[in-house]
Parts: C-alpha cells; sequence; structure tokens
C-alpha cells in the first residue's frame, strides 16, 4: 500500500499498524488538512474489526505539527464513549500514552488503537448491560466468564432493537497447530453470532435469538462453517447451555476436516500411478491437483477440485485441452463434472482407477466438442 | 453549580463571518477562545384570550441565551490545554490577554473532518467548564448566578469533495451532568427590523484591539531567517542585559498599559525610571571616583618604579556586570614587562 503523501513519522506508525495488527486493520478516505499543501495527508478513517462487524474511527494527525499524537473521531452512535474523559478514565495506559508521545516509535499508533479498542470493549459491555431485558441480563452474567467475548448495541433509526454477541468458541484448541506446514499468519477462529432482539413491552415470551457461525476467512481452505448444521435452540434454552454442545460437535467435525487432507492427498497419491506426476497439486490442503492426460495424440489437462467433505463428496473435474484455442486464444475448457461413478465406500486405489476410466472415455467426447467449437469460428 | 441548559446561542454576522474568515486563512487546523455574555430573558406570552384561560397562557418562561461577542484565534492547535485535553487556565489568560469580554467557551477548527466532536475536544470542553464560569446577566434579578464556559464551537470543511458548501460550523454546550456536548441551535443577529428584538440585549462596546506582544510565539515568524547563530547569541545576550537594566520588568507587561488597569500601572513605570536614573547617576560618580583613583595608581608607579618598564594596564570587565565590581576585579590585574628581560 502507498503512504506517500503522509509525512514519514506519520507513515511509519501507519505502515507498522496496517501490517501488525492482529485484527486486520484497513485504512480507507485519506484526506489533508493542510490548506497550503494539501498533497500532504494528515487524515483518515480506519476500518476495525469489532463484534464480527466494522467500525469507523477517524484519526486527526495536524501536518503541521507531526510530533503530535492523533486525535479521534468515533462513531455517530458511540457519543458516550469518551475514553480521554477525566470522569470516565482518571489515569491508565491511554492517558500517559497520549501525555508522553514519542513520534519516534512507530508501534505506538497501534498501541494507542488497541488500548481503545479494549475501552471501546468496555464501552458496548457496559451499553448492553444497562438494557432493560431479563434474558440479555441473565445471558451477560452467565456467559461473561468466556474470554475474548464481544457485545454491541444495534439501535439504528426505525429498526427495533438488538442486543449482537460474538462469542469465540474452542479458543483452546489452536486450529493452526492441527494443520501440517500450516500457512496461516494469523490464528484461525470460529464465532458464534447470536442477536436478541428486544423484548418490546407487549410481547410476553422472549422470541429464540439469530444464530450465525462465522470464521475467519483463510478458514475456507480446510473446513467451511457454512456447512455445520447447527443445534437448534430449544425454548427457555440460554447460551451457557448451547454452547457446550456446539463446540463439541465443531471439535470433532474440524478433526474431520483434518483427517480429511491426508485422505485427499491418498487419493492424489493413488491418481498419480495412473496419470503420472500432478502438473500442479495444492501441498497444504490438497484442495485442488492437475494432471496431465492423453487420448492418443489428443492431450489435456484435467483439474481435480476437491470439496472439503471427500471422501464423502466426489471431487470436481474440468478438463482444459493443450491443442485447441478459441477465439481469444484461451484453451478450450470442458463443463464442471460432478456427476460420475463414485462411491464413498471404495478404497482410494478403486476411486482411482473408476475415475481413470471415465476419463478414458470422456476424453473421446472432449475431443470431439473441442473440434466443433472451433469449426464455429 | 447547577447545569442550565442553554436555550440557544447567538452569534452576530460580523463576528461569524470574522470567525470563518480567520480560520479559513490559516494553513492548518486551529483553536481559540470564544468570548461574550449570558442572558436570562423573560418572554411574557400575551394572549387575546379571556382572563381565566391567560394565567395559563400567558406564563412567563425563562430562556438563557449565550450570545458571542468576539473571539481570538490561536493560530494553532492544542494551545490553552494539553495533549489529554487538560486546560491549562494560566495558558488560557496568556491567550486571553486583556480582553475585557467574558470567557464563554472555545472553538475548534479543522479542515477534511466529520463534523462530530472529537476525543479531545470533548475533553477540552469538559475541563474549561470545570475551570471557568461566567455570570447569567439578568435584569430583573441582578442577584447573579454563574454558569460554566459551556459554549463550543466546531468548525470543519466537508470531506467529500461533492457538496456544494465550504464550510460548516455547529454550536455545542457542553452539559456536566451528563459528560456530553450537545448540540445548540445557532441564532445569527444581524442589522434589520427582524433582528430588533435581538439588538436589545446587546450591548454595545468597542474595546480596544488587544495588544499582543510576545516576543517569538506567533507562527509567522518562525519563517523569518533569524541569521546566524551568532547573531541569535548576541541578541540574547543584549536582551538579558536590557532584562537586568529594567529590574525584572517584562516586555509582556507593557501591554498592562492598555486597557482597565492602565491608571495604577503607568505609576508603578516612572517609579521605575527613576529608580534607574538614580541607578545610572550613581554608577557615573562611581566610575569618575575610580578613572581618578586609576590614574593616581599610574602616575605613582611610574615615578617609584624604573622609567624604562613599561607599564600594561588591562582592565577586564564583562558587560553583564556591574562597572564597580569590574574596576575592582580589574585593578590587581597589572601585567608588568620588564625591558631588561627583553633588550632591544
Amino acid at each position: 500500500m502507498a503512504f506517500e503523501g503522509f509525512p514519514p513519522l506519520i507513515a511509519d506508525q501507519l505502515h507498522y499498524l496496517l501490517n501488525h495488527s492482529p485484527d486486520s486493520i484497513k485504512m480507507e478516505n485519506v484526506w489533508s488538512g493542510n490548506k497550503l499543501n494539501p498533497k500532504i495527508l494528515d487524515r483518515f478513517t480506519l476500518v476495525i474489526p469489532y463484534c464480527l462487524d466494522t467500525i469507523k474511527w477517524d484519526v486527526i494527525y495536524n501536518s503541521e505539527y507531526a510530533m503530535a499524537p492523533p486525535d479521534f473521531i468515533f462513531g455517530p452512535d458511540d457519543e458516550g464513549f469518551m475514553p480521554c474523559s477525566s470522569a470516565t478514565a482518571p489515569h491508565d495506559g491511554q492517558t500517559s500514552l497520549l501525555s508522553e508521545w514519542n513520534n519516534q516509535d512507530a508501534t505506538l499508533l497501534l498501541v494507542l488503537i488497541q488500548g481503545l479498542r479494549d475501552q471501546y470493549v468496555a464501552y458496548q459491555q457496559k451499553r448492553v448491560g444497562q438494557v432493560d431485558d431479563d434474558r440479555v441480563k441473565f445471558e451477560i452474567s452467565t456467559v461473561l466468564t468466556r474470554k475474548g467475548i464481544e457485545m454491541q448495541m444495534i439501535s439504528g433509526g426505525d429498526k427495533p432493537e438488538e442486543v449482537k454477541f460474538a462469542v469465540p468458541l474452542l479458543i483452546d484448541m489452536g486450529i493452526n497447530k492441527l494443520v501440517v506446514e500450516c500457512p496461516w499468519k494469523h490464528e484461525q477462529k470460529i464465532y458464534l453470532q447470536v442477536i436478541y432482539p428486544i423484548l418490546r413491552k407487549y410481547e410476553s415470551a422472549p422470541s429464540a435469538p439469530r444464530l450465525r457461525l462465522v470464521s475467519s476467512s483463510d478458514l475456507k481452505a480446510l473446513f467451511s462453517v457454512e456447512d455445520v448444521k447447527l443445534p437448534p435452540w430449544m425454548n427457555g434454552m440460554c447460551l451457557a447451555e448451547y454452547l457446550p454442545h456446539l463446540e463439541e460437535t465443531l471439535e470433532r467435525q474440524i478433526l474431520e476436516a483434518v483427517s480429511a487432507i491426508a485422505s485427499r492427498r491418498g487419493f492424489v497419491e493413488a491418481l498419480a500411478h495412473f496419470l503420472g506426476r500432478p502438473l500442479e497439486a495444492d501441498p497444504t490442503f490438497c484442495r485442488k491437483a492437475s494432471f496431465l492426460g492423453a487420448s492418443g495424440p489428443f492431450t489435456f489437462v484435467v483439474h481435480f477440485f476437491f470439496p472439503a467433505q471427500f471422501p464423502k463428496q466426489q471431487p470436481t473435474l474440468m478438463l482444459q485441452s493443450c491443442q485447441h484455442l478459441n477465439q481469444s486464444s484461451v484453451p478450450v475448457k470442458s463443463n464442471l463434472f460432478t456427476k460420475y461413478p463414485w462411491s464413498p465406500r471404495w478404497e482410494v486405489g478403486r476411486m482411482a482407477e473408476r475415475l481413470c476410466d471415465f476419463l478414458t472415455d470422456e476424453a473421446v467426447n472432449f475431443k470431439k466438442y473441442c473440434n466443433e467449437a472451433l469449426l464455429q469460428y | 453549580m447547577d447545569d442550565i441548559s442553554l436555550e440557544r446561542i447567538e452569534i452576530s454576522g460580523p463576528t461569524l463571518a470574522s470567525l470563518i474568515q480567520r480560520v479559513s486563512s490559516s494553513p492548518a487546523d486551529v483553536d481559540g477562545l470564544i468570548f461574550g455574555q449570558i442572558h436570562r430573558i423573560v418572554s411574557t406570552n400575551l394572549s387575546d384570550d379571556s382572563p381565566a384561560e391567560s394565567s395559563a397562557s400567558s406564563s412567563s418562561s425563562d430562556q438563557i441565551v449565550a450570545t458571542v461577542t468576539s473571539f481570538i484565534c490561536s493560530g494553532k492547535t492544542v494551545s490553552f490545554y494539553d495533549l489529554l485535553g487538560r486546560v491549562d487556565s494560566r495558558r488560557v489568560d496568556s491567550l486571553r490577554v486583556a480582553s475585557p469580554d467574558r470567557l464563554l467557551g472555545w472553538f475548534s477548527s479543522r479542515r477534511k473532518t466529520a463534523n462530530r466532536p472529537s476525543m479531545r475536544e470533548l475533553a477540552v470542553a469538559s475541563s474549561l467548564s470545570s475551570q471557568f464560569h461566567i455570570p447569567i446577566e439578568d435584569s430583573e434579578n441582578p442577584r447573579s448566578t454563574n454558569m460554566a464556559s459551556c459554549v463550543f464551537f466546531l468548525l470543519t470543511t466537508p470531506s467529500t469533495e461533492q457538496l456544494i458548501h465550504t464550510h460548516e460550523y455547529r454550536a455545542y454546550q457542553f452539559r456536566s451532568s451528563n459528560q456530553r456536548l450537545e448540540p445548540r441551535s445557532l441564532g445569527i443577529v444581524n442589522i434589520g427590523p427582524a433582528f430588533r428584538g435581538h439588538y436589545g440585549s446587546f450591548s454595545p462596546k468597542s474595546g480596544f484591539p488587544s495588544l499582543i506582544c510576545e516576543l517569538n510565539s506567533s507562527a509567522m515568524n518562525e519563517d523569518r531567517d533569524e541569521g546566524s547563530l551568532s547573531a541569535k547569541k548576541q541578541a540574547m545576550k543584549d536582551q538579558k542585559e536590557m532584562d537586568a537594566l529594567a529590574d525584572g520588568l517584562q516586555v509582556e507587561n507593557l501591554k498592562r498599559l492598555v486597557g482597565a488597569e492602565a491608571a495604577n500601572y503607568t505609576g508603578g513605570i516612572e517609579e521605575m525610571y527613576e529608580r534607574m536614573l538614580a541607578k545610572v547617576e550613581s554608577l557615573a560618580s562611581e566610575v569618575e571616583k575610580s578613572s581618578a583613583r586609576v590614574l593616581e595608581l599610574v602616575q605613582s608607579l611610574l615615578q617609584s618604579k624604573n622609567s624604562s618598564i613599561q607599564v600594561l594596564i588591562i582592565i577586564i570587565g564583562s558587560g553583564d556586570t556591574d562597572l564597580q565590581e569590574s574596576i575592582d576585579e580589574a585593578s590587581p590585574v597589572f601585567l608588568f614587562f620588564g625591558s631588561r628581560l627583553f633588550p632591544s
């Protein structure tokens, strides 16, 4: 990312913040507060992940006084968030950080933002705690012992008020450690998002909360939380009751997903007996592999896309010709093959053998298809 | 102190115009102080209804209205408070100098930002209103009560380019009860028939322009080439001598010559000049006496010693010590060069 336009001292701090923050903070909208030289940038908006959503904070440096710490404008709904006010926080880390600002230390902006975010967590928790709803009060009292829980008040315009919880699941599991040669920089996390509608006066019984599993984006390569079927929420249930069962299910499924890597690898190795060494293969998660195939003089590439539930679900195939280019000089490709003879109960050698039989037949069709595609032009 | 809510904040058109001009001509973000008055306005609603009803409908309502009369722009940010937003009352006093008006609050101007108070601005408003107070002027009830200097003006420029307007301003009142800055409507008072009522509460004044003679505080001076380091040193030395002569009187104090306390202050200045004159006179007589002594000494030396001895008298004196002292110090430093040592 370009930091041109920022004075060097500010650019250093910003660079460190964007590269080292554990929550992947992003920057958007940069501005200049300088009248004489509007190319000198000194203010920007940070998009900070919070409670499975984002909050936007404006950070205002002053290019004329680049030595001074920045000022902040928080979101329009967070009027009550006053981290710098003498009334709420007399003397803590934030205040000493601001009053003894060392502009040479590039890490300080990150430290400051993290400190403010921690205070924001406490502020939102206080707001949610003030909600006049017995169920929410009960949930807070029982679930707060869990580490890293974040909550948020949602009250905007005409919509009814809601309280959102983001509960981190399986914190102690360490998903990164389960994967051999793990390529992930950050620890992968799974959260349960719980949204409680606030009970209005005329309603008698609380309705079930809306539940959703959310994971960090890299986790998709191993395991997709969308495939998890959430256990049903019984009437009168509470979160402390619900979570252990959900975590148990999730843990089992993640372990299955990890063992699925090995079965995919075994299958790719078995294919190598029939198709030769793969041209390309995903070594960590084995979700993709490409082989070179030949049918007489016709050569083609077979792409395999493995689902996370392999071998329960069969891989998707695509053929790509090495000899036919279409109008825009792109190799001719087949449609995706998802239906062909397959049984998850076969052993891998049998699977590979049956698949190659299918390929032998399909190669002829594909060659015909390629020739026809060329004739059209 | 009660946390009284302001009904509205009023500012005269020219004051607002000059405020906007001042902040928009500054190179970067600025802040400053706002002066004015707070009035209690009792408005009676007369009605044409029957007397029985009128007792209810013509109830008089009290309105507390703040009126901005002038402002001082500091030319920078973080001028009278620290980075945490804690107001330093001494810095406020040095910024407001001899302004005859009462401190009503402060303003902050920043370009290309959202027009919401920032974290530091909230802290400053909180700190300022806890330290400074302003009486509520009430014509019917002279027993005056105070309220905090709680007015805050925020001047911004829009951050998106598409908008047509170039300036945004908002007025806020800091409420100590909930520690928030609450937006208040800003009434702009202009000359004209529609505003005759407003001018009733205006007390006309044309105070002296505030005379700011800080030595090197203005941002404008910083760019000026101050010359070489030695020239600076010389200037500092000269300044030091001047200060010693002035008997502790600071240049800044001269601005007290203008304004309310001028009458008693001129007496003080005159007295100081008289003291300085007496000092100069005694110094002159001392110099006269000591130079006579030096002459005496030299003559006696010349008579007593061999005539071939050359006498070199060096008087070591430094500019900033008293002349009398320097002569006393210098007297033993007579250097003798014997012609016997250097045969010619």
